[in-house]
């Protein structure tokens, strides 16, 4: 599928969002629960500042010294065993993939959850290459199922309802039973459990990989990346270049950072560190490993004022508190990546043609900032987003440059901000009933659709003052 | 009173008053309570008249060069100003942000710095420069106070409202839900994606509501505007207060 | 073992970055801050052994505590409790050491199907496993205060175990427990520094698997253990 996830206009997908009330409980309920877990430990520590400012000297030495850090990782790979491949393009990393999958004849593909992948459109790429791909992560499952896309990066079936899950696995998989959860995640386990022990390859993302030893790790609360990792002889890890820590003990305060911010708990049920092929005497794991790094457009971003953009660990606790996301949901971004950090990375990665209004889907309240584990200044790249759209990219709506324009020349003049300040009572007043303008002119307009705004007062401070 | 009254004799603080554009033309009654307010608390107080704008509407927008033409004519504006006062956390706000707009810029990275140095949201002058804590107001009635979100988390300033409203004698304070929420305005935001900016004031219009409160209370006159507006839209009365018009009421 | 496309990549990160490759060299700086060594810094092994218990509530996970006579009984009390008929355990030195080997006879003698992972079994060990109903290990280095049990799956410790059979149990000797991840890869790190080979998967296990995924209501069990259980053993 790729990161653009919709052909449809912003404001139709917009509307799409606001109008899915039951998408939009959904959400809000989510975001509710994700957002008292990550309080709740990052208040327990008591030093939850000193943590962010770790994974923040973390995350800048790293990117600062990334080549150094992908070659050593890449080193240890090999000495363990496994292959690496450093893929410049979507396309190069899928065509590596493609031919693990022909060489290996595999009929079936097993994966667990992963951003990059869907980033790539590497289920597509596998489908071409004439195996079956199967999705291991119950919501991952879900979507596949129901041909969707991923609305959240840590709960991707966020959107969803038990009775369209039950619908879902009815029409696709033969499912008789109720709409129960637990009864649903039965059913999951069952179905997914022979995918396991059928699937010729296993393939994961990465979350964190060392480079100091080339161990790869995932968090998982399932324990789907363990399964991918320990039954099929042959295992693939795609990675965005960004996901390496120097060493074991940057690896345990990312993780930390990761699980407390992403759902709110010490650690996840299953974190996973895996290093090449299975050693001597070992019967489980794989027999043959493949590393795939990919850079799919990073590298521009790196040494760009939008650097530490490529901190994200992907926790999504920027978008689990963002007041947009709630009501619009994940689809109405367009973009596997949504929400503040999705708007930030996504025009970066994809280019600001398909996605110019991202930046501006935002009011800018900064409560991503405040909750980022790794001090991504996402409103202020949101804002210098903005910068380059009107400044540099010249995609602006001509009527809101000359409104600017304009702004300029009266911020610039006490006398023209005098003049009009004083002009703009008698101008809104045809406009408004005691006082109040229920139907306003111009950008006044927008406003009053959804509120009331006050006539300007009979006398400006200003006049006010001088007066007293 | 009396603590009050000594604190004049030995420290006279002058004061330039920062209206924002905003309250100069729709509220301006919000000025003349922050007047009357810094002066009852000794402080010399000025308007310089040459201020505009602070910029933001233009900046948030991604029209940097336009919002730098509102902000060097604020820099002039309070050359001369000692302390630089506004109520206002979001306009106060930007004033802070100057240094970084206006980095490696030779002629106006040092008064940037400078404006930024001096410019107080009003409850954070008088709690962290006054350092006072009661301003020895009363005001009768139910209140509930919207923390908005320039003010908190661009200004920081978080415990400062909340330090002089506990203070002010009657005053029924009510815990808004999910009060750290943004009510939707965000400056052009309400204008360009009015849609979502709409969902947003509604779920705020409706975490007030819940409160029962008869007042709104805020230190940033667009958020009330915004949350107000949307619940006279709806037939909810509730009146909306700057937070100087509480601290100021005797 | 093959490297592909490494230069071209890399040459043009460090160009990104403004700067010619970085081949060598590079030290990891000292942090400004570690809060991470803060956490349960002075706790002693028994206040540990309460953080765990305490803990284990949080992650659905049986708790309790024993000495080396204790053992037996407290593992056929779970086994029990979770209906074992088959059951697949970690082999190893520690089997001897913990008296396992005789309760695992006994139990074979009763009629319980038992299985010690061993490397000449191949094959046989992960097909037991996947139909056992527990899976039984030691923790090699254990979390306080995340409830986590770590893992070196190697030859003896098959990573199967403890995640394919229906139900889990983990042996936890109480000299393992440390206070937190913090301590875990420290000491893996120094590991690696001394040459020794980094165990090819290191498992960190927090309780029974679990997924949020449907309309956020948590399901324990989804592709490993729906039951976890945890037995501290005194081993001082």
């Amino acid at each position: 599928m790729g990161i653009k996830i919709s052909y449809k206009p912003y404001n139709e997908r917009v509307k799409e969002g606001v109008d899915n009330s039951f998408m939009q409980q959904a959400v809000a309920s989510a975001q509710g629960r994700f957002r008292s877990g990550r309080q709740n430990r990052a208040d327990e520590l008591g030093d939850w500042e000193d943590w962010r400012t770790l994974g923040e000297e973390i995350r800048t030495h790293t990117l600062q010294n990334i080549d150094y850090y992908l070659q050593e990782l890449s080193e240890n790979v090999v000495k363990r065993g496994g292959n690496v491949f450093f893929a410049e393009t979507k396309e190069e990393a899928n065509a590596y993939i493609q031919e693990v999958v022909r060489k290996k004849n595999a009929k079936k593909v097993v994966k667990s959850k992963s951003m990059v992948t869907e980033e790539i459109g590497m289920n597509e790429a596998i489908e071409a290459a004439g195996a079956e791909i199967v999705e291991s992560d119950l919501g991952e499952w879900i979507l596949q199922l129901d041909n969707d896309p991923p609305s959240h990066i840590v709960a991707p079936s966020i959107h969803k309802n038990k009775e369209q899950i039950q619908k879902t696995f009815a029409e696709k998989k033969g499912y008789t039973g109720t709409d129960k959860p637990e009864e649903l995640g039965l059913f999951a386990r069952e179905q997914l459990r022979e995918e396991f022990l059928d699937a010729d390859i296993g393939i994961t993302g990465c979350n964190f990989a060392v480079a100091e030893s080339g161990a790869v790790t995932f968090v998982t609360n399932e324990g789907n990346a363990r399964m991918v990792t320990s039954l099929p002889d042959t295992q693939i890890t795609v990675m965005g270049l960004e996901r390496v820590v120097p060493t074991w003990e940057e690896l345990d305060v990312l993780v930390s950072l990761l699980t407390r911010a992403a759902v709110g708990q010490k650690l996840t049920s299953y974190v996973t560190s895996i290093t090449g092929t299975r050693l001597e005497g070992e019967t489980d794991g794989p027999e043959e490993y493949h590393l795939v790094i990919v850079d799919n457009g990073r590298s521009k971003i790196l040494g760009s004022e939008f650097q530490s953009a490529l901190h994200c660990i992907r926790c999504a606790a920027c978008i689990n508190v963002c007041p947009v996301y709630r009501h619009v949901g994940g689809h109405a971004y367009g973009s596997i990546y949504p929400g503040p950090i999705g708007a930030v990375l996504t025009p970066l990665l994809d280019g600001y043609e398909d996605h110019k209004e991202l930046p501006y889907a935002s009011s800018l309240c900064g409560a991503c900032t405040e909750v980022c584990p790794v001090k991504i200044p996402l409103h202020e790249q949101l804002i210098r987003h903005r910068q380059i759209i009107v400044e540099d990219e010249g995609m602006s709506p001509v009527s809101e440059r000359i409104a600017m324009k304009g702004f300029a020349k009266w911020g610039a003049s006490p006398a023209a901000y005098k003049m009009s300040a004083a002009a703009a009572r008698p101008a809104l007043k045809p406009f408004s009933r005691h006082e109040t303008i229920k139907n306003g002119p111009g950008p006044l307009k927008d406003w009053t659709v959804n509120r009331d705004f006050p006539l300007p007062a009979k006398q400006t401070f200003r006049s006010w003052f001088q007066k007293r | 009173m009396t603590c009050f009254l000594m604190f004049m004799e030995v420290n006279v603080l002058k004061v330039s008053f920062f209206i924002t554009c905003m309250c100069d033309i729709i509220t301006p009654e919000v000025g003349k309570h922050a007047v009357e307010l810094l002066e009852r608390l000794g402080c010399e107080v000025d308007f310089p008249v040459a201020q505009t704008c602070c910029g933001q509407p233009a900046f948030n927008s991604g029209y940097l060069e336009d919002a730098k033409e509102s902000m060097k004519q604020m820099m002039r504006a309070f050359k001369d100003s000692e302390y630089v006062v506004g109520p206002s956390g979001s306009c106060v706000g930007m004033l802070r942000e100057y240094p970084k707009v206006f980095k490696d810029d030779p002629e106006w990275e040092q008064p940037a710095k400078e404006l930024a140095a001096k410019a107080y949201e009003l409850t954070q002058f008088i709690v962290d420069v006054l350092d006072v804590e009661d301003v020895g107001a009363r005001f009768h009635g139910r209140v509930t106070y919207h923390p908005s979100c320039h003010m908190t988390r661009i200004l920081g300033v978080k415990e400062a409202p909340l330090k002089l409203l506990k203070n002010v004698k009657d005053l029924n304070l009510i815990e808004l839900p999910i009060k750290e929420d943004c009510c939707g305005f965000g400056g052009t935001f309400a204008v360009k994606n009015s849609i979502i900016s709409g969902e947003m004031v509604k779920e705020k219009s409706k975490h007030v509501s819940e409160t029962r409160a008869e007042y709104l209370v805020g230190g940033d006159m667009a958020c009330l505007l915004n949350i107000g507006g949307r619940m006279q839209r709806e037939g909810k009365y509730v009146e909306i207060k700057h937070i100087v018009e509480i601290l100021n009421s005797h | 073992m093959t490297i592909k496309n490494r230069d071209s990549f890399l040459d043009n990160l460090a160009g990104q970055l403004g700067r010619k490759r970085n081949t060598k060299g590079v030290e990891r700086p000292k942090w400004s801050i570690n809060p991470q060594h803060r956490v349960l810094k002075d706790a002693t092994q028994d206040e540990l052994v309460e953080v765990l218990e305490t803990q284990c509530k949080e992650i659905h996970t049986d708790f309790i505590s024993t000495d080396k006579k204790g053992l037996a009984d407290a593992l056929e009390e779970f086994i029990d409790k979770y209906h074992g008929k088959s059951i697949v355990s970690a082999g190893g030195p520690r089997i001897n050491e913990f008296g396992l080997a005789q309760l695992y006879e006994k139990m074979a003698a009763d009629g319980k199907d038992i299985h010690l992972w061993d490397e000449e079994k191949g094959e046989e060990n992960k097909v037991f496993a996947e139909h056992a109903d527990i899976g039984i290990t030691f923790s090699d280095i254990t979390l306080a205060e995340s409830g986590t049990v770590t893992l070196f799956n190697d030859k003896y410790n098959g990573r199967s175990i403890s995640l394919l059979p229906q139900s889990y149990i983990a042996i936890i000797p109480k000299s393992t427990i440390v206070p937190r991840m913090t301590q875990a890869t420290e000491k893996i790190h120094q590991q690696h520094q001394n040459g020794q080979l980094v165990s090819s998967c290191v498992s960190f296990v927090t309780g029974p698997s679990n997924s949020a995924d449907i309309e956020m209501k948590l399901i324990v069990g989804v592709h490993g253990p729906v039951a976890a259980s945890y037995v501290v053993v005194e081993d001082a």
